[in-house]
């Protein structure tokens, strides 16, 4: 997970940790917003969202001494926002929702490839966000992982506390349940390629 | 797993994600290659799949939301003043097990050696030696899984922030299991008796530990172990080999025990020979006459009477002492009254701390006189001079620790003084606190694993006690003096309305209800305060931060990989 087109706020990140506070407001300023958005699409509420961003950058400003250099921060902070989100979203699952994520066993038929087009083409970046809402924690946890913050997939399985290999079944699912809230799965099931 | 079957297969749609992403090793891709080059429908099916990524990672990317205001600006110093406070609970909780200890721990250990219970000091004697758990650990395996699991979840709660939940458990987990391993195991299976009416008959002889709980519990038979009981009444008039431990509300004890006699009751009643020594916890305790105690006897009684005979020495905090038999070794004895019939004979030193002086008879024979400390305690009507000296000298010090607190937490004892102020909160969670706090700290304390948690967790609760008056007497003095936010001005407050409390605290008969309103208010205050700022850390009313399009937060990083 890089940042292309955006250096590492390196100097920042020196001066903040030995207790800048200019500093940090800048990194804070930097960053927040894409941390919040991360939030905001793998947490069930806004209010939940500002609670992780906040929570997310209180564990970063007692970490930050323990960020590697070498390695991109960006990642680094994503990392630490996907495990915050997940546990959180897991303490919330475990208080109140329904596990939906138990349907290991359910056979996928892959879509048509001409019906998952025209799916694509009709749906707008809008309904895909309110589709997102519709799926259980962890297909979106992992949608999230993978297409906002661009996690590899040792990543999403690290937090996520699965095999690197049930990551892309994870993936599938997920797309399979996004399709199915877009409301267009019964056409996309039929004729599988498998 | 086998990615592509043949050239005339289709691909399964899970390889062509992977495929899309990059994530297929450099074979399993160049079958997908090769294939998707001849075959139509997984070509049109992976460009799809490759459209649907950019489709997502563009709905997820949009803006479609301005930051909050709440989140606009981090609320740093409100974070700073929390690791000034853990840093301060911190030390302040290893100064009190370090007072603690030698106020208290280290004295009661001197105690406990005087009584017979051989060289060793009090911890590896509960903990190392097992001695006080002999037996217990057989016994209790219910109540070691409950303590196990008290202190798993503490350590879970610990270090919930710190770590995964798979590597806390994981830690967790090999810690319990560690504590398993070096814990003594059981010596062999304990046989338990329960029902309303439990007996070992006169003809049996039980071989190893036994458990009996009941309504009642009749011992006439022999136990070749130790005897563990629970129950109303007990009667044991057997011959047990071992110790006997546990309690009842009427526990009489007739028969010979070769070992330990460690006891909680109401009523324990001995009439029979103890070979070892005896601990009780009770109401009212009689070594009746041809009742002995082969070595020593403590005792945290109401009412304690020695009849019979006790081979060593006599450590007793009780109310009232009662010695009319003999005692082979020293006295110490702490309480109300002691009392040394004209029968009695105590071959050692006798020493007595107390309200009243001891009432020796004449014909008492005794090594040497009765060595009386008057007791330091006065009731509150009795207050003398020196008490209201204390009270000023006290008082000067609760102000110089108010004045410390508001130094070292200025923000945190605004805060505290504003919640107290909502006085249904405070006063609600006051209750919680001041009754709560004791109770789970003695929880711990059960635990024997949790001691040193439980005794920190008390001192704290201790010292938010003595916060409490601070808090009260600053709230007061703005009663009477009008707001301050200054520190200067806020601190006068505080002095004179913490003098108004313990004036109030002083006078007689009203002083002892005042102290305990103002401990349920202060520490309730406190405890709000704290919760809150627990709670995730906001700036309120902060105005919201412009976020225009020049301050797009990331750069994109959004790579799906294409094909």
């Amino acid at each position: 997970m890089s940042a292309p087109g955006k250096t590492e706020p390196t100097e920042l990140i020196v001066r903040a940790r030995t207790g800048d506070t200019q500093a940090w407001g800048e990194l804070y300023r930097e960053y927040a917003p894409a941390i919040f958005r991360f939030c905001r699409r793998a947490m069930p509420t806004r209010e939940d969202a500002e609670d992780a961003t906040m929570e997310i950058f209180m564990k970063l400003l007692d970490k930050l001494g323990q960020y590697d250099q070498t390695r991109s921060f960006t990642a680094w902070l994503y990392k630490m926002a996907a495990n915050h989100c997940w546990d959180m979203l897991r303490r919330k699952k475990a208080r109140h929702e329904k596990d939906t994520d138990d349907v290991e066993d359910v056979i996928l038929e892959a879509p048509e490839p001409s019906q998952l087009e025209k799916l694509i083409e009709e749906r707008s970046s809008e309904e895909v966000r309110k589709a997102l809402d519709k799926l259980g924690v962890r297909a979106r946890m992992a949608l999230v992982m993978r297409y906002y913050s661009d996690m590899s997939y040792d990543e999403i399985a690290d937090a996520l506390g699965v095999r690197r290999a049930f990551v892309g079944v994870v993936l599938l699912r997920a797309r399979h349940e996004l399709r199915s809230a877009l409301g267009e799965n019964s056409a996309l099931a039929v004729g599988g390629t498998r | 797993v086998s990615h592509t079957e043949s050239i005339n297969k289709h691909v399964d749609e899970i390889t062509l994600l992977m495929y899309v992403e990059r994530q297929l090793d450099r074979a399993s891709a160049q079958e997908v290659s090769l294939h998707t080059q001849t075959c139509t429908k997984c070509m049109n099916l992976l460009h799809a799949l490759d459209r649907e990524s950019r489709l997502l990672t563009r709905a997820m990317l949009e803006q479609d939301e301005a930051l909050p205001a709440r989140i606009a600006e981090f609320h740093a110093r409100a974070k700073r003043n929390m690791q000034w406070i853990w840093g301060l609970v911190f030390g302040l909780a290893v100064l009190g097990v370090y007072v603690l200890y030698n106020t208290y721990v280290q004295p009661w250990e001197q105690s406990v050696e005087q009584a017979g219970f051989g060289g060793t000091n009090l911890v590896n004697l509960l903990i190392f030696q097992g001695a006080f758990w002999k037996g217990w650990q057989s016994m209790f395996t219910l109540f070691e899984v409950f303590a196990l699991m008290a202190t798993g979840g503490a350590g879970m709660f610990a270090l919930r922030k710190y770590l995964r939940r798979g590597s806390a458990m994981a830690v967790v987990m090999a810690s319990l299991g560690l504590l398993a391993a070096v814990s003594p195991a059981p010596a062999s299976a304990i046989e338990v008796r329960k029902g309303d009416t439990v007996t070992v008959g006169k003809d049996e002889k039980i071989k190893g530990d036994i458990l009996l709980t009941g309504e009642r519990v009749r011992v006439e038979g022999d136990i070749d172990g130790d005897l563990i009981i629970f129950s109303h009444d007990v009667d044991i008039s057997g011959h047990i080999s071992g110790d006997v431990l546990g309690g009842g509300q009427n526990v009489r004890i007739s028969g010979p025990v070769d070992g330990n006699v460690r006891v909680a009751a109401n009523t324990l009643t001995l009439m029979g020979t103890v070979g070892r020594n005896l601990m009780v916890w009770a109401q009212h305790v009689t070594l009746e006459n041809g009742g002995s105690v082969g070595r020593s006897v403590m005792s945290f009684s109401q009412y304690f009477a020695i009849e019979g005979h006790v081979g060593q020495n006599v450590t007793a905090y009780d109310q009232i002492t009662s010695i009319t038999g003999t005692v082979a070794g020293s006295v110490q004895a702490h309480g109300e009254s002691l009392t040394i019939g004209s029968n009695a004979q105590i071959d050692g030193q006798v020493k007595f701390e107390g309200e009243k002086p001891p009432d020796v008879a004449t014909g008492a024979k005794l090594a040497s006189a009765v060595d009386y400390t008057k007791s330091d305690h006065h009731a509150s009507h009795e207050r003398s001079g020196s008490y209201y000296v204390w009270r000023i000298i006290w008082t000067a010090a609760f102000l110089l620790f108010g004045l410390v607190l508001f130094s070292i937490m200025p923000e945190f004892s605004k805060d505290t003084v504003t919640f107290g102020e909502h006085y249904g909160a405070s006063f609600g969670l006051g209750v919680l606190v001041l009754f709560g706090v004791p109770i789970a700290a003695i929880i711990m304390c059960i635990t024997v694993i949790g001691l040193l948690l439980g005794i920190s967790t008390m001192f704290l609760w201790l010292v938010v006690l003595m916060a409490a008056e601070i808090v009260v007497g600053t709230i007061v003095g703005q009663w009477v003096l009008g707001r301050a936010t200054e520190f200067w001005p806020l601190i006068s407050r505080m002095a004179a309305g913490v003098v108004l409390v313990r004036i109030i605290t002083s006078v007689p008969f009203i002083g002892g209800w005042a102290s305990f309103v103002v401990g349920l208010w202060g520490m309730g205050a406190i405890s709000l305060a704290l919760y809150r700022r627990l709670q995730p850390v906001v700036a309120p009313n902060i105005p919201s931060m412009p976020i225009g399009p020049g301050m797009t937060p990331l750069p994109s990083n959004t790579t799906v990989a294409g094909i």
